[in-house]
């Protein structure tokens, strides 16, 4: 097709092109709606293959220098295939192809290929370039593992290697194991190599990108201001952060949007403030980037971070993003809600901060006007001293919830003080368990309590009859998760909240 | 075509280490070597079907029937023709017949059992099933061919149409079939089963579902053509080039020689590119039409639509014991489904006639025509779901009468089998029983589970059991004064480690280095390989590749080979290369092949029962209040016959049983009981396990040779998938109590 990249007024930044496997390479004729995974596969670069096309399998998975801090480069592995080509202008990207070759393999394409870890191979590459992010994670440290222990733990190597950062690779031939095996024989990366060495500075500098193609518009603005500016003039234009969405929109239902805003790299929407009475996550920091800067600040997040999708996922994936979307079993607004977060809303009149219990009002959509954008994400503190995330799935992991269920509950004096309850996959919406929260509210922690909650936690929310799990199952999951919360071994939050 | 490297190229950039297995003389069978294609695919250079670059390329996108039975009234497709860089649509109004699909496949022509479905493409109004391509949009790029393909408007006028399958099934609608000559066990009696039930001092009498599944191999299915007059070459995504290639100049109306299949590298199949689907037709169609070279690369949607998936199953097993666990009655009935369009009966009741001793067995199967794409072949057809019945029922027959189900078995197991007194060419079920309950533990468990913390802890047994088959492989070999040796055959690196494992039998025949032999394949210019399936092809290879090795011994031998010199010896001296070939592409020679094949088949299975067989022992760990399952520890105890290549082995079986673990707890094809929509044609929503859902798998070969398989080979691919289902299914009674007799066990039907 007779694609053409249009450039008006030549804004700084906007260079066009971007660094493959360490070789300059230009953008130019690219697609507004075109992926990353398709625009690798058309130069010839085949070692990111298509899968799933919507973010489950892993077999495009490639490298990315994002920050690492202000002044080091962190190797992130990410679906190309939910990646809008515009988007990499200006990054450095790292396929299976650029670290090693046939005659020179990688360390880890190395350890795949002698442990049997690759067979039909066509989810090889992928596996290699997530496996390739952990070997060179800078705190990566090797780990003192029992042998019976190694048995038993599934997810970490005796040489540091977090088996997390497999979980979004899917594989139909090796049963996993020659792969983890694979992974956990990896040694540490010598100073020398130059994909470890380009960790020491820092990643690419966020810039602007403007693509005008037949297909449609994408826009990267630089900063805030510019985006709100943007978007006052397209209130329509579809927003792209984490865009784990954008591309199972285009690839999976044929949406082609006339304007993509990107908001993903604006420094404003990329920060964790902390003071005495609230924690503020940019709305675009990935998960994975929010779980780093928390580093286990807000428990009730920590718990579910590992259980939201998969590395590859929350790589790319933002809480803006997951509140953008609305959807009534992403597994974030349930946390949020329990939290009792906000969301700062952006335009070009200002901001505007919404609690999370009002902010949805139907099936993917929410009180967010056209020309908005969720600018951060605040929680106030102090948190509460007991709070659980219990996601009830069939799969461990890179599954969508058939029950997710926050808590967040403060006791003091034996009393609960403070219960806060937020649902997922009960209902068109996320929402919050306010029967059950007065239920508990003033009244003693204990199982008498507990089980009269758990009776009216049953009936909160209208479960759906679906594949993943009956009405009669759900509300039956509802009951007893609260009866687990109340087994659950004392955190030290709560502690903190008995003494 | 696709030549092995040698080894040597395995080398790691960074700080060196001793590879694990880099053994420098022979014997190299049964070694773990590593796969000659790791570092190509390691490396993303190893190219698949998708992935050719050729100039002019053209793509296409398929438009699918939105409804399970129809004709097709309109088609507007000017906006899609209007949208740019599209090259043309084609349909039905505009598209020349491709030739039909044979109405009835025969053993003698192996090529007409691989027509995916009998619907003729874009050459009929009529709409069989939802999702049936009746459009194909042709374009510059692949961005604008699947644009475009939304922009087709096409009308239907509804037909009644028949989908829920366990409606039909339940309504008496499921029709007996036939046992045919030569094929897998079907239908069968011996005794008067019923009867004996009737007496027997101890009945278990169970019914079991299953339901679909979709192979979902990590490469959807993709094919690329290019015609040259009226030759075309075709890069596709198959697990059998030569039918492949013999179907496509059928359907085409060329010669064969006129058609060639490209195919080394194929990115899984499971069974799923056993036969030639929807994509590889109209892409070879599409090339026809435009005059240009076509891609299709089928979204995963496409794939679950157009290519079939394993048959959903309703199954009644009944056991009938004496007062010691003796069985004196094995009842097992079917009901599976087809479609008008294609799809067959598959063997679910097949080993309930060999695992175990009854004077009385009635095996019946019968199936729904329904209104959906037609089933296929997957993993274990038949013996991945009929070993959940089997098994299931069994370890309930232990339960209730208070025995081991391990020391149950023992009891059980045949001289003979007892639906056709044949003999066993080789079995080792008692042994893989013991070596597999020493393994694990067996005899340590704490038999009915135990709790630790909210988690019940359970323990299962189940029997794996794959029958053994044997298709005709034609190649060449040729052994150079040099030393090396080159094997050629038309076979595809689908993930088993074919070519490597086929070096390791070149190597030991000619008595040269693994390193010294080279294999071509992937490509129909070859000698044909058989169809990767039915765990066949390691041993059918195998058996060509020692023929043509004693036929190169022989012509080696008249050049005058002086006592104690190697075969390599003698040829340097002499100075001459030689080339021998096994079985002929063409003529009668060809035809010959195949009176053989069917002749010594038939033979075969009325002398032994052939089998490999396995035992699984599990742990499972549920969740008391949620029913949540996590399967914690696995031991398999396998007899595949001869170890070929103890890591490509295992890694077989560990597969295999992983994607048990998938049909045991997450997998189902979801059918919309009122459109016929498969719900969930996705990854997303068709859960194949996780890395984290996988437990550690200790895989124990008994490695003993089957004394009527080629070089003793049972096949490895099948047998792990088969029992999985039963072995987690009996964990999870022994820990709650309850006995599920519906997969996937989901938590809603595991939880209190």
């Amino acid at each position: 097709m007779t694609s053409q990249l249009d450039r008006p007024a030549p804004t700084e930044g906007s260079t066009g092109g971007l660094i493959v496997n360490g070789a300059p390479c230009t953008l130019l004729g690219i697609r507004a709606n075109a992926t990353a995974l398709d625009w690798l596969r058309d130069r010839g670069l085949t070692g990111a293959k298509e899968g799933c096309a919507e973010g489950e399998c892993g077999a495009c998975a490639v490298l990315v220098a994002r920050p690492d801090g202000d002044d080091r480069t962190r190797w992130t592995a990410i679906n190309a295939c939910l990646v809008p080509a515009a988007s990499l202008d200006g990054q450095e990207i790292v396929t299976a192809e650029g670290l090693g070759s046939p005659t020179a393999l990688h360390p880890t394409q190395y350890e795949m290929a002698v442990r049997g870890g690759s067979q039909c191979g066509y989810c090889t590459p992928g596996f290699v370039c997530s496996m390739a992010a952990e070997y060179y994670r800078a705190d990566r440290v090797a780990a003192e593992i029992a042998p019976d222990e190694q048995e038993r733990d599934h997810e970490h190597g005796p040489n540091g290697f977090d088996l997390h950062a497999l979980s979004g690779n899917l594989c139909r031939c090796t049963g996993y194991r020659p792969i983890r095996d694979a992974a956990y024989a990896l040694g540490h990366p010598d100073p020398a190599d130059p994909l470890a060495e380009r960790l020491t500075r820092p990643a690419p500098p966020p810039q602007r990108t403007h693509v005008a193609a037949p297909d449609g518009e994408f826009n990267r603005p630089a900063t805030l201001p510019e985006a709100l500016a943007l978007l006052a003039e397209h209130p329509d234009a579809v927003l792209v952060a984490g865009s784990t969405d954008w591309g199972v929109e285009v690839n999976i239902r044929g949406t082609r949007a006339a304007h993509a805003l990107a908001i993903d790299r604006l420094p404003e929407l990329r920060t964790v403030e902390v003071d005495d009475t609230v924690i503020e996550l940019g709305a675009a920091l990935s998960l994975s980037e929010i779980e780093r800067l928390l580093a286990g600040r807000v428990p009730l997040l920590a718990a579910l971070f590992p259980q939201f999708a998969s590395r590859l996922i929350r790589n790319g994936a933002t809480l803006g993003g997951n509140l953008g979307t609305g959807s009534p079993i992403g597994d974030a607004p349930p946390a949020l809600l329990a939290l009792e977060a906000s969301v700062v809303l952006a335009s070009v009149a200002g901001d505007r901060e919404v609690p999370l219990a009002d902010y949805f009002t139907g099936y993917r959509q929410s009180v967010r006007h056209p020309g908005e954008l969720i600018r951060a994400i605040r929680i106030p503190l102090p948190l509460a001293g007991i709070t659980a995330f219990h996601k009830i799935a069939k799969r461990r992991f890179d599954d969508i919830s058939s029950v997710a269920i926050a808590y967040a509950v403060d006791v003091t004096d034996g009393v609960v003080t403070r219960a806060r309850i937020g649902l997922g996959g009960v209902a068109a919406t996320p929402l919050r368990a306010i029967a059950t929260e007065a239920a508990l509210e003033g009244r003693p922690w204990d199982r008498a309590t507990v089980q009269e909650a758990a009776a009216v936690l049953r009936r909160e929310g209208t479960p759906l009859d679906d594949h993943r799990a009956s009405a009669a199952y759900r509300s039956a999951m509802l009951g007893t998760s609260l009866l687990k919360l109340y087994a659950q071994p004392a955190d030290p939050g709560r502690q903190e909240a008995d003494a | 075509m696709t030549t092995t490297t040698p080894a040597p190229a395995i080398r790691p950039a960074a700080p060196s280490r001793p590879r694990p297995h880099a053994p420098e003389s022979g014997p190299w069978v049964g070694r773990p070597v590593d796969r000659r294609d790791g570092p190509t695919k390691t490396t993303g250079t190893a190219t698949f079907s998708a992935e050719y670059q050729l100039p002019d390329l053209a793509h296409g996108w398929l438009v699918h029937a939105p409804i399970a039975r129809a004709r097709i009234t309109a088609i507007d497709d000017a906006a899609a023709r209007a949208h740019p860089g599209v090259l043309t649509v084609l349909s039905h109004l505009n598209t020349p017949r491709l030739k039909p699909s044979p109405a009835r496949p025969s053993l003698l022509d192996m090529s007409t059992m691989v027509g995916g479905t009998r619907v003729d493409y874009l050459g009929t109004d009529e709409v069989f099933f939802d999702g049936q391509p009746v459009a194909v949009v042709v374009a510059e790029s692949l961005e604008a061919a699947q644009y475009a393909a939304s922009l087709v408007q096409v009308d239907y006028a509804p037909l009644p149409a028949t989908i829920d399958f366990a409606a039909a099934a339940a309504a008496g609608r499921a029709t007996p079939v036939k046992q045919s000559l030569g094929m897998p066990t079907l239908v069968g009696s011996v005794g008067d089963a019923d009867a004996a039930l009737g007496r027997a001092a101890h009945v278990v009498d169970l019914h079991f579902t299953t339901p679909g599944h979709n192979h979902n191999a990590l490469e959807p299915h993709a094919t690329t053509a290019v015609w040259d007059g009226d030759r075309v070459t075709v890069w596709d995504a198959t697990q059998g080039i030569d039918w492949f290639r013999k179907h496509l100049a059928l359907r085409f109306d060329v010669p064969v020689e006129s058609v060639r299949v490209i195919a080394p590298f194929v990115g899984g199949g499971f069974g799923g590119k056993g036969s030639v689907w929807a994509g590889t037709l109209l892409t070879v169609l599409a090339a026809r039409v435009t005059g240009r070279p076509v891609r299709m690369a089928l979204s995963r949607e496409a794939v679950n639509r157009v290519v079939g998936g394993r048959t959903p199953t309703r199954q009644r097993v009944a056991l009938g014991a004496d007062a010691d666990g003796r069985l004196t009655s094995v009842i097992h009935e079917a009901v599976l489904r087809n479609s008008p369009v294609g799809g067959g009966p598959e063997q679910v009741v097949g080993a309930s006639g060999d695992l175990y001793a009854s004077p009385h067995v009635r095996l019946v199967t019968s199936m729904v025509t329904l209104d959906l794409v037609p089933n296929t072949f997957m993993r274990a057809p038949g013996e991945s779901t009929g070993s959940f019945g089997l098994e299931s029922a069994v370890d309930q027959l232990a339960h209730d009468l208070g025995v081991d189900p391990l020391e149950l078995r023992l009891r059980n197991e045949p001289e003979t089998s007892a639906l056709h007194h044949r003999a066993f060419s080789h079995r080792r079920i008692r042994e893989l029983l013991h070596v597999g309950a020493e393994a694990f533990g067996w005899a340590d468990r704490t038999p009915g589970g135990r709790r630790d913390g909210s988690q019940l802890v359970g323990h299962g047994l189940a029997l794996a059991y794959h029958p053994a088959w044997e298709f005709p492989a034609n190649v060449t070999l040729l052994l150079r004064r040099d030393g090396t040796a080159l094997l050629r055959c038309g076979f595809q690196e689908m993930g088993m480690g074919t070519a490597t494992v086929q070096a390791q039998v070149v190597a030991d025949a000619l008595g040269i280095p693994f390193d010294a032999v080279h294999v071509d394949y992937g490509d129909s210019d070859l000698p044909i390989a058989p169809n990767a399936g039915g765990s066949t092809q390691s041993a059918s290879i195998a058996a060509a590749v020692l023929r043509s090795a004693a036929k190169l011994r022989r012509a080696v031998s008249q050049l005058h080979q002086r006592p104690g010199e190697s075969l390599a010896q003698t040829l340097t001296r002499v100075g001459r290369d030689v080339e021998v070939s096994v079985g002929s592409d063409v003529g009668v020679g060809a035809a010959a092949t195949s009176v053989r094949f069917i002749a010594t088949t038939l033979l075969n299975q009325r002398r032994w029962v052939r089998a490999a067989s396995g035992a699984h022992f599990c742990e499972v760990r549920v969740d008391a209040d949620t029913g949540e399952v996590r399967v914690t520890r696995w031991v398999g105890a396998f007899d595949i016959g001869t170890v070929l290549n103890a890591k490509t082995a295992a890694s077989q079986l560990r597969g295999g049983i992983v994607m048990g673990l998938g049909l045991a707890l997450t997998e189902e094809t979801v059918v919309d009981g009122r459109t016929g929509r498969i719900m969930n044609a996705g990854l997303a929503e068709y859960h194949v396990p996780t890395h984290a859902d996988v437990p550690h798998i200790d895989i124990h070969l008994l490695d003993d040779p089957d004394p009527t398989m080629p070089l003793g080979v049972l096949g490895a691919g099948e047998v792990g998938i088969t029992g999985v289902g039963a072995a987690i299914a009996n964990a999870v009674f022994d820990a709650t109590g309850r006995r599920v007799t519906d997969l996937p066990l989901t938590l809603d039907r595991v939880a209190p």
